[in-house]
């Protein structure tokens, strides 16, 4: 079963069906016209939702056992990185196609994944334990600051996928912030722990793809860069790294390697690094589940990870070791969003998509769940594909990532394609020297207009003279 | 070396022509398209011609002015500067010719004239020759025009309007072309503006040979119009008695209105010895081969009246109105009473008011109060704004005799001597700020307008920006063929389209299905360049507004008005609502002003009363019974208790 929606669930039902097992979707109603329990074997209706159908372990459980499932791949968000979801499955008797339950749950916390960490010797950002209640929390914080040197992160020890995370560049800010971070932190994730870490100015984000069988062996697939994004989200990601330095990069996934054994990782996940401009990293956290980039990582070791995830949790030994995987080439993903990029990526859900042509050809890939005709919900996140391509040499990937932009025709909902349009024509991309703060700094790829076309304008013309049965601009 | 060439000095042009052993040949492709084809043949069409007509050796290519630079705009979609410019690159030694009403520009009323001199400043820079002319034939009117013309180096043609009856003689037109020479000075080309083709060959041949007698170095330049039948007669004798250069266009789109053929004109005068100069026949044979195929795409702009209409010397409407006139009595159902209209009340109307000539915009005064005295039911019952300011001399003064008093009364009340004497005589319009007009127009624009956009909405403001505005919204569609633009009935499923953009770019646009969706909305699918499109079409609601169908009579319509529920007495725009909601009136007090056929009509209140509601917008556009205000007025219960 998959317990999840969108071009994840399809991603996982195809990995399912290849296996030669039957895919079971399941769907709340705001998805009853979605693509993914059209493709699925079979499809459970859980509710009404928005969301909280996806979210209710208590249902998906009961939906699966009566449907006689052996396993369920959570994706990515909702339950995925939940401890108590891993838990209710093992306890209900079903494979949860992840690590287990007490892994994602310390690794989930951010501060006693520091802890184990730091005893391995993994470098980290400088940053405190839980800060305590009251005025005692503020002093720690303060003192933490006064060593390190503001600009701090504050952050929600709970919090992830960017949420949670605020900036603190002075002490009064900091006495602000705190009890406010506080009560945020309680009402999206029912914890109010809260944290400092120091903050790397410009880093670029670096992450390694791991696996681990439960036989003693964890590998990694390599490094991916995933610097470009808005509010800590991210929007385009790539493989390899393009770090000059292999043998910073062989660190880097040594490091996650080792990262990945004292957490006595199972199945895949990403551990995440900072790199700062002096080519010092730091870790991150782990994440333990699939990444939506995980298809650059596939591209360029062609090691199909979805795949691989449910063999493992079916209890099967890693069929490859470190030396048997290459890298080769390199892969760019870009996550086609039904936003509009010009008003603060404000969310175009509700509309409906009247037309979608995708492009296609050597070295491309489509993640997506559109259809023409489909209507977005408005509920549920943005995403509406993921275009991935893949290249021998990264001009190469670039050049087929431009032709695949402008090949894609979707009509109905604005997209981020005009903003990636111009991206891909930018200097600095087209060089492959980016951080995180390259949206900031890049302003001009926001200029673009809405339609360009001149034949366009003049179709316009013809669509009316067509409909009126004369040109009334003429008459 | 006869060839006269784009860009040559004035002075060098009038040497060859007058040296020249022959005539020369305008052709007035610009005519043509008024005359014939409402003012339609689009820029495509000029632009397929253009090779052959570059080639064929005219004097000149009469393409711009006249009606069509608002038409331009208004039902073309095409920038009257980019026109000639685009003409320029495909032409670039023929001279282009352009027809100017004087202080009327390009337009119906009087500009100032800050607005003419930059106006001409920047039309000249395309424009070759210039043919100025007053309807009333008022030489101070066309004086401004004058001058910035000879200023800018170019070939400045003024015109003695011509037209027939006892006061107009050989010997009041040969006196008017010294007036206008006594201002012009010796160095121009006389045009005998013939636009109504009145008169026989007889007539025309002694006009010229009088003027050639007594001006024997003048150039004179004939132009006339075919809607007898018998313009070449009077082209040939126009050459025979010493014209130098005549009007007329090509074969494959003359009709009924415009000028004669070219060719027959040609063949004609060579049987009686003229040579037309410089020009090559088979190209001009080539012009309308290219054309031919053309012209079924425009056959929606054609006359409804069908062949020659002889009776042009009864009614003596120019070519140049008579499709519009047409197209007006068709749009106001009024095409049975054209004969009565036509044949005896305009005829009649044109002895009352002075006999002059009939021409922009003294035609369309003639032509309005025409249909209102014929749709009216009594004669002069609803003078138009425009033929109230004629009375008055705003126009310039009557050439021959003033309309009888009794007009005057009909138009101005029992006070009309007061009136005539407190307003009277010609108005000195005062120089427009045009730096503050630009920033009005950057304004409504959003962006900083260019000279040439400033100059096109001086001549028709509101027109101006809606072209300005449906450019950015639908490109440059000057592109686009007839066959695309004048489709009616829409495209067969599968037909595709093909067409190169301004930047020289093919396209290609396939028709797909239409789907129509639950709200009401159409999908028109079509595929742009391989790509599909989809584009939404609201639905037509028929209740639009004010605008909605309102069948009621004349009569109906002003037993309403008695009561203080006025509706408009035809279709008309509105152009002015002249009070505002709240606001007491008297009896004869003017409400709005309505505007028909070009034409400004006040209407005014036919009782006291209290503005209760206004339902109309200045711009809307009424249907006759159309809603406009309502007045609060104590005469409805009278009214009621009579009954």
């Amino acid at each position: 079963m998959v317990a999840n929606r969108g071009e994840i669930a399809l991603r996982i039902i195809r990995a399912i069906q290849e296996l030669g097992h039957v895919a079971v979707a399941i769907y709340e109603t705001p998805d009853s016209a979605a693509l993914h329990i059209r493709v699925a074997d079979e499809a459970i209706w859980i509710g009404d939702g928005p969301r909280r159908d996806y979210l209710n372990i208590a249902k998906i459980i009961k939906a699966a056992k009566d449907h006689g499932v052996d396993c369920i791949h959570p994706g990515y968000g909702f339950l995925a990185e939940n401890p108590d979801f891993a838990k209710a499955c093992e306890e209900a008797g079903i494979i949860f196609i992840g690590p287990p339950h007490d892994v994602i749950s310390k690794l989930g916390d951010k501060v006693t994944a520091r802890k184990i960490m730091a005893e391995a010797g993994i470098p980290m950002v400088p940053g405190t334990e839980n800060l305590s209640q009251g005025e005692a929390g503020l002093r720690e914080a303060l003192e933490f600051a006064a060593r390190y040197k503001y600009p701090v992160m504050l952050k929600a020890t709970a919090g992830g996928g960017g949420r949670g995370i605020r900036l603190i560049e002075t002490d009064a800010q900091l006495k602000e912030q705190l009890p406010m971070a506080r009560s945020e932190a309680k009402a999206a994730f029912n914890n109010d722990n809260v944290y400092l870490e120091k903050v790397v100015l410009k880093p670029k984000h670096v992450e390694v793809q791991i696996i681990a069988d439960n036989f003693g062996n964890t590998v990694h697939l390599g490094t991916r860069d995933c610097s470009i994004q808005r509010r800590n989200q991210k929007l385009v990601e790539i493989a390899p790294s393009m770090i000059k330095d292999k043998k910073l990069l062989d660190q880097i996934c040594d490091t996650a390697v080792r990262a990945a054994k004292a957490s006595n990782y199972f199945n895949a996940g990403t551990v995440e690094f900072l790199v700062d401009k002096d080519y010092n990293f730091y870790f991150m956290e782990i994440n333990t589940r699939v990444q939506v980039e995980h298809t650059v990582t596939e591209m360029v070791s062609g090691i199909d990870i979805v795949r691989t995830q449910i063999k493992l949790a079916l209890g099967r030994k890693l069929s490859f070791a470190q030396d048997d995987i290459r890298l080769r080439g390199h892969a760019i993903e870009m996550r086609i969003n039904a936003e509009d990029p010009q008003n603060d990526f404000m969310p175009e859900g509700g509309k409906t998509v009247s037309v979608y042509r995708s492009p296609g050809g050597y070295g491309v890939r489509l993640d997506g769940f559109v259809y023409q005709g489909f209507t977005i919900p408005e509920v549920y996140d943005s995403l509406l594909v993921k275009l991935t391509v893949f290249g021998f040499t990264w001009n190469e990937t670039v050049d087929r990532l431009r032709r695949c932009l402008r090949n894609y025709t979707i009509t109905g909902p604005k997209t981020t394609i005009p903003f990636y349009l111009n991206l891909v024509n930018d200097p600095d991309f087209q060089r492959g020297d980016f951080d995180t703060s390259y949206l900031e700094t890049h302003p001009d790829l926001f200029n673009y207009k809405d339609d360009p076309s001149e034949v366009n304008k003049l179709a316009r013309l013809i669509a009316e003279i067509h409909f009126k049965k004369e040109n009334k601009y003429a008459i | 070396m006869d060839r006269i060439v784009q860009g040559m000095h004035s002075g060098e042009v009038l040497k060859r022509v007058r040296e020249a052993k022959g005539y020369f040949i305008t052709n007035t492709a610009r005519d043509l398209s008024q005359s014939d084809f409402k003012n339609r043949i689009l820029l495509h069409t000029d632009l397929l011609a253009a090779d052959p007509r570059e080639r064929s050796g005219y004097f000149s290519l009469e393409i711009t002015g006249g009606a069509s630079v608002h038409v331009d705009i208004l039902r073309k979609q095409v920038d009257p500067f980019l026109k000639l410019k685009l003409l320029r690159e495909k032409m670039p030694n023929t001279m282009f010719q352009t027809l100017c009403r004087g202080v009327n520009l390009f337009g119906y009323r009087p500009y100032p004239q800050n607005v003419i001199r930059l106006t001409v400043r920047e039309f000249a820079k395309y424009v070759d020759v210039w043919r100025v002319f007053d309807f009333l034939n008022h030489v101070p009117n066309m004086q401004a025009v004058f001058e910035e013309v000879q200023k800018a180096g170019k070939l400045l043609e003024p015109s003695i309007c011509f037209s027939t009856g006892p006061q107009h003689t050989d010997e009041y037109y040969v006196k008017k072309v010294g007036e206008i020479l006594e201002v012009t000075g010796q160095d121009i080309s006389l045009c005998i503006k013939n636009h109504g083709g009145l008169g026989t060959p007889k007539r025309i041949g002694e006009l010229v040979r009088a003027i050639k007698d007594k001006f024997p170095e003048l150039v004179v330049h004939y132009h006339g119009h075919n809607t007898d039948g018998n313009d070449i007669g009077r082209i040939t004798a126009a050459v025979v008695n010493g014209a130098n250069i005549v009007d007329a266009a090509d074969h494959a789109f003359t009709g009924y209105f415009g000028p004669p053929p070219i060719l027959s004109v040609i063949q004609t005068l060579k049987d009686y010895g003229y040579t037309a100069v410089g020009v090559d026949e088979s190209a001009v044979i080539e012009t309308s081969e290219v054309l031919r195929g053309q012209r079924q795409y425009y056959e929606y702009f054609e006359s409804q009246f069908k062949g020659f209409l002889p009776t042009v010397q009864i009614h003596k409407l120019p070519g140049g109105a008579m499709g519009s006139s047409f197209e007006q009595a068709v749009k106001g159902k009024f095409l049975n009473k054209m004969p009565e209209i036509l044949h005896e009340e305009l005829p009649k109307v044109q002895q009352e008011l002075g006999n002059w000539w009939s021409v922009t915009p003294g035609s369309q005064i003639l032509w309005t109060t025409a249909v209102s005295n014929v749709q009216g039911g009594e004669r002069y019952g609803n003078c138009s704004g425009d033929l109230k300011n004629l009375l008055l001399g705003k126009y310039g003064p009557f050439p021959f005799y003033c309309p009888e008093d009794w007009i005057y009364e009909k138009a101005f009340g029992p006070d009309w001597r007061k009136i005539v004497e407190e307003q009277g005589g010609i108005e000195k319009i005062e120089d427009i700020d045009i730096d503050k007009e630009r920033r009005v127009l950057q304004d409504r624009l959003g962006y900083e307008p260019t000279e040439q956009q400033l100059v096109t909405y001086l001549q028709h403001p509101n027109d101006a920006v809606e072209f300005f505005k449906f450019e950015e919204k639908f490109g440059k569609v000057y592109v686009l063929p007839p066959s695309i633009v004048f489709k009616r009935g829409g495209f067969a499923l599968g037909e595709t389209l093909q067409f190169v953009d301004h930047n020289g770019k093919d396209h290609i646009i396939e028709i797909g299905p239409a789907q129509k969706n639950e709200d009401g909305a159409t999908s028109i699918y079509l595929n742009v360049d391989h790509y599909q499109r989809v584009f939404s079409m609201a639905a037509e609601t028929k209740d639009e507004g004010v605008a909605r169908e309102v069948a009621m009579s004349k009569k109906e319509i002003q037993d309403l008005a008695k009561v203080g529920d006025v509706r408009a007495p035809f279709g008309a725009n509105v152009c002015e609502i002249s009070v505002a909601e709240g606001q007491d009136v008297a009896a004869g007090d003017k409400l709005v002003v309505l505007e028909a056929m070009k034409m400004q009509t006040p209407l005014l209140a036919a009782v006291a009363g209290k503005v209760a509601r206004i339902h109309a917008k200045v711009g809307d556009a009424l249907k006759p019974g159309g809603k406009i205000i309502e007045l609060a007025c104590e005469v409805e219960p009278l009214q009621c208790a009579k009954k």
